[in-house]
């Protein structure tokens, strides 16, 4: 086929070997420096692990989730960010992160809306677990794990009622009216007395359970149980994260990312699926909100600010905006790096600040970069037409021309005399 | 019946007009250009059409039913494509899941891998390519992945939106050429360029648009003939 044929690197690679090979073919070094390329290793390593069986992957993953439930046990020395932080709390609060950039991640990493104040839905959650269990709230009391799921359809709530009027806004006009939804919150806490401003609702309520020792299982000090909590929590949701990706919504929210006219050109009702996006997101938000104002005991209008906002922005763009993976190691990574090394923990932000422009000339895809699973209809497609097609060249020896008139455009094998000059 | 029917349809953007109570019709089966220079509202009409834009006055028919007021999404369903201006693919989705997007909309599955068929013959460069991503492709690869992912959800009615921008003319004579054949095989075709030549030659009609207003109609050939349009579109004069 010589139509169109460009100045392009590997216009020769006629089989399907080649282009199914694509890291190592160098296919992808074409032209467009906006699309983004499969990084090599990675990119080999998430080929090769999606090729794998259902089994296999249970086989790789089991003690990747042993070590992480053994994690605040073992203390592992040089990873361990004692003695100046407790080790246990901090795995509550790198599980916390990493909860919350895979919720951020399904905002900002799948649909493509920059979601500057995610903040808000997680003060939601935790505001939600405070007023239903502390006695300092005036509201009817529950017990604490019930708060989960209402935190969750409390910010859900919240999201659809700031979505429904916002995104009709796009890119930057969006970002920097999510800007504003941190401070709303903040705001709203600081001037309705129910929400007690400043003086916040302590003694928040926590899973039951008491310890021999007649100390709760779930005090605020003892972070291990906090932990495999959050950590189940987190499996959970990634299992349910995981689903969504490859379904119609994931392809939807995919195609909405890439290009929202044409997704909707394509039949993609894209409103009601950035609702959806920014629902789902905020459910997730309010229940990492929920299990941190449970940990830390303690929900005031101190500490939902957009500098925190913004620092799980960059816990989804340092771990691969797109990927769930990246999210949980970018979300852990934030939380981690100011607990372990605890003297530069003052210049966090100017630290992710400078990470953030390295990864972002270097890396941009961040560590692990998104790589989208959609074939999952497409190629049940395209295998059906190849068994067709292959069943026909067995009966009558003739691969191509299935209706005569088809293909006469294009003869496969008629080069054009003037290829060059083509446009790239 | 006219497949579609635009009737007095007026298009602002915000206090701007781009488009002045435009009324034409297509009829099924046919080619129609509309062709006209840059700003002359041409990609705004085939918004209006697809339902990315909304009409501030007007009405738009489709198969004799009101569509005025559908939105995009449910058009597609209807049997409206648009392979969008400057190409408008999925960057980081590769060639076969950007043709898989084009039947999102779809109910019925099972004409599917008919039509993945039919668009590999069309475009045999995109079967070869059909792993890779959308965005590293050349241009006119892209217009092609445009097209075939337009044709994938089966429309009645086609829209092109310059499908020869930025591209050397052997090309252009190749999309044109696979533009016919595609109309040959049952789709109406509406058909948006600047290359007026080659526009108005394959066309059954065509519309020639200034600032929002169509100033010419006729068949292609009478407009091609035409010493105006000769002098202000086809370079000659
Ligand atoms: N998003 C927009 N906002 C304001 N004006 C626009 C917008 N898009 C197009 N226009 C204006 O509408 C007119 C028609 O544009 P367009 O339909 O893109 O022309 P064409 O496709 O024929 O080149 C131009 O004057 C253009 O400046
Ligand atoms: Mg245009």
């Amino acid at each position: 086929m010589s139509m169109f044929d460009g100045p392009k690197p590997l216009n020769t690679a006629k089989s399907d070997q080649a282009s199914t090979d694509m890291e190592s073919s160098g296919l992808t070094q074409g032209s467009s420096a906006a699309a983004p390329r499969p990084n090599r290793k990675f990119g080999a390593w998430s080929d090769r692990w999606r090729e794998m069986p259902r089994q296999k992957q249970w086989l790789v993953l089991i003690p990747i989730v042993i070590v992480a439930f053994l994690l605040p046990v073992v203390n592992p020395p040089f990873i361990t960010t004692e003695p100046g932080n407790d080790w246990p709390l901090a795995c509550q609060l790198m599980a916390i992160y990493a909860l919350v950039a895979v919720g951020l991640n399904i905002v900002i990493g799948y649909a493509g809306l920059l979601d500057l104040g995610y903040i808000a839905f997680f003060a939601v959650g935790s505001y939600t677990a405070a007023m239903l269990t502390s006695p300092d709230s005036a509201f009817i009391k529950i017990p604490y794990l019930w708060t989960l799921p209402v935190a969750i359809a409390v910010s859900m709530f919240v999201g659809v009622l700031l979505g429904l009027p916002t995104l009709r806004l796009r890119g930057d006009y969006l970002a920097i009216v999510t800007l504003g939804f941190g401070e709303i919150v903040r705001i709203l806490a600081t001037i309705i007395p129910a929400m007690k401003g400043q003086p916040g609702f302590q003694n928040v309520g926590h899973p039951p359970g008491v310890g021999a020792d007649g100390i709760p299982i779930f005090a605020n000090s003892n972070g291990t149980p906090w932990y495999w909590l959050t950590l189940v929590i987190l499996i959970i949701i990634l299992f349910l994260v995981g689903n969504m990706e490859r379904s119609r919504v994931g392809r939807a929210w995919i195609a909405i990312r890439e290009d929202e006219d044409a997704a909707e050109t394509m039949g993609v009702p894209t409103f009601k699926y950035k609702v959806w996006a920014f629902a789902l997101g905020a459910g997730v938000g309010g229940l990492a909100g929920a299990l941190m104002g449970g940990q830390v005991g303690f929900v005031n209008n101190q500490k939902f600010d957009v500098v925190t906002s913004i620092l799980f922005v960059a816990a989804v763009v340092l771990g691969g905006s797109g990927n769930k993976v990246g999210a949980i190691l970018g979300g852990a990574l934030v939380a981690y790096i100011p607990l372990r090394f605890t003297a530069i923990a003052e210049y966090k932000f100017l630290i992710f600040g400078l990470a953030l422009v390295f990864i972002m000339i270097y890396r941009s895809q961040g560590l692990l970069p998104a790589k989208q699973r959609l074939l999952a209809y497409g190629t049940k497609a395209y295998a059906a037409v190849r068994k067709e097609n292959s069943a026909r060249v067995r009966k009558n020896g003739d691969p191509g021309a299935p209706g005569g008139t088809a293909g006469s455009g294009l003869p496969p094998a008629a080069p054009e005399p003037n290829a060059e000059g083509a446009t790239s | 019946m006219s497949l579609l029917e635009l009737e007095d349809v007026s298009v602002h953007y915000g206090r701007i007009q781009a488009i002045h109570n435009m009324s034409f019709t297509v009829e099924e089966g046919e080619i129609v250009s509309l062709i006209g220079a840059n700003g002359a509202g041409k990609t705004t009409t085939m918004k209006t059409i697809s339902g990315l834009l909304n009409p501030s006055t007007g009405t738009i028919k489709f198969m004799g039913e009101d569509i005025t007021k559908m939105k995009a999404h449910i058009r597609v369903v209807q049997g409206i494509s648009q392979a969008p201006e400057g190409r408008g693919i999925f960057p980081a989705m590769t060639v076969l899941e950007n043709l898989d997007m084009g039947t999102y909309g779809r109910k019925d599955r099972s004409g599917v891998g008919e039509d993945l068929e039919r668009v590999f013959t069309l475009f045999p460069r995109l079967k070869e390519r059909e792993k890779q991503f959308g965005g590293t492709m050349s241009g006119g690869e892209q217009q092609m992945l445009a097209i075939g992912r337009a044709l994938m959800s089966r429309p009645k009615l086609l829209l092109l939106d310059e499908p020869s921008m930025g591209l050397a003319p052997q090309f252009i004579r190749q999309i044109f050429k696979i533009i016919t054949e595609i109309n040959g095989q049952g789709t109406t075709v509406l058909l948006v360029e600047q290359n007026a030549n080659q526009a108005l030659a394959r066309a059954n009609r065509g519309f020639v648009l200034e600032t929002g207003e169509i100033t010419h109609s006729g068949t292609g050939k009478e407009l091609l003939a035409n010493p105006a349009i000769k002098e202000a579109y086809l370079g000659v004069g």
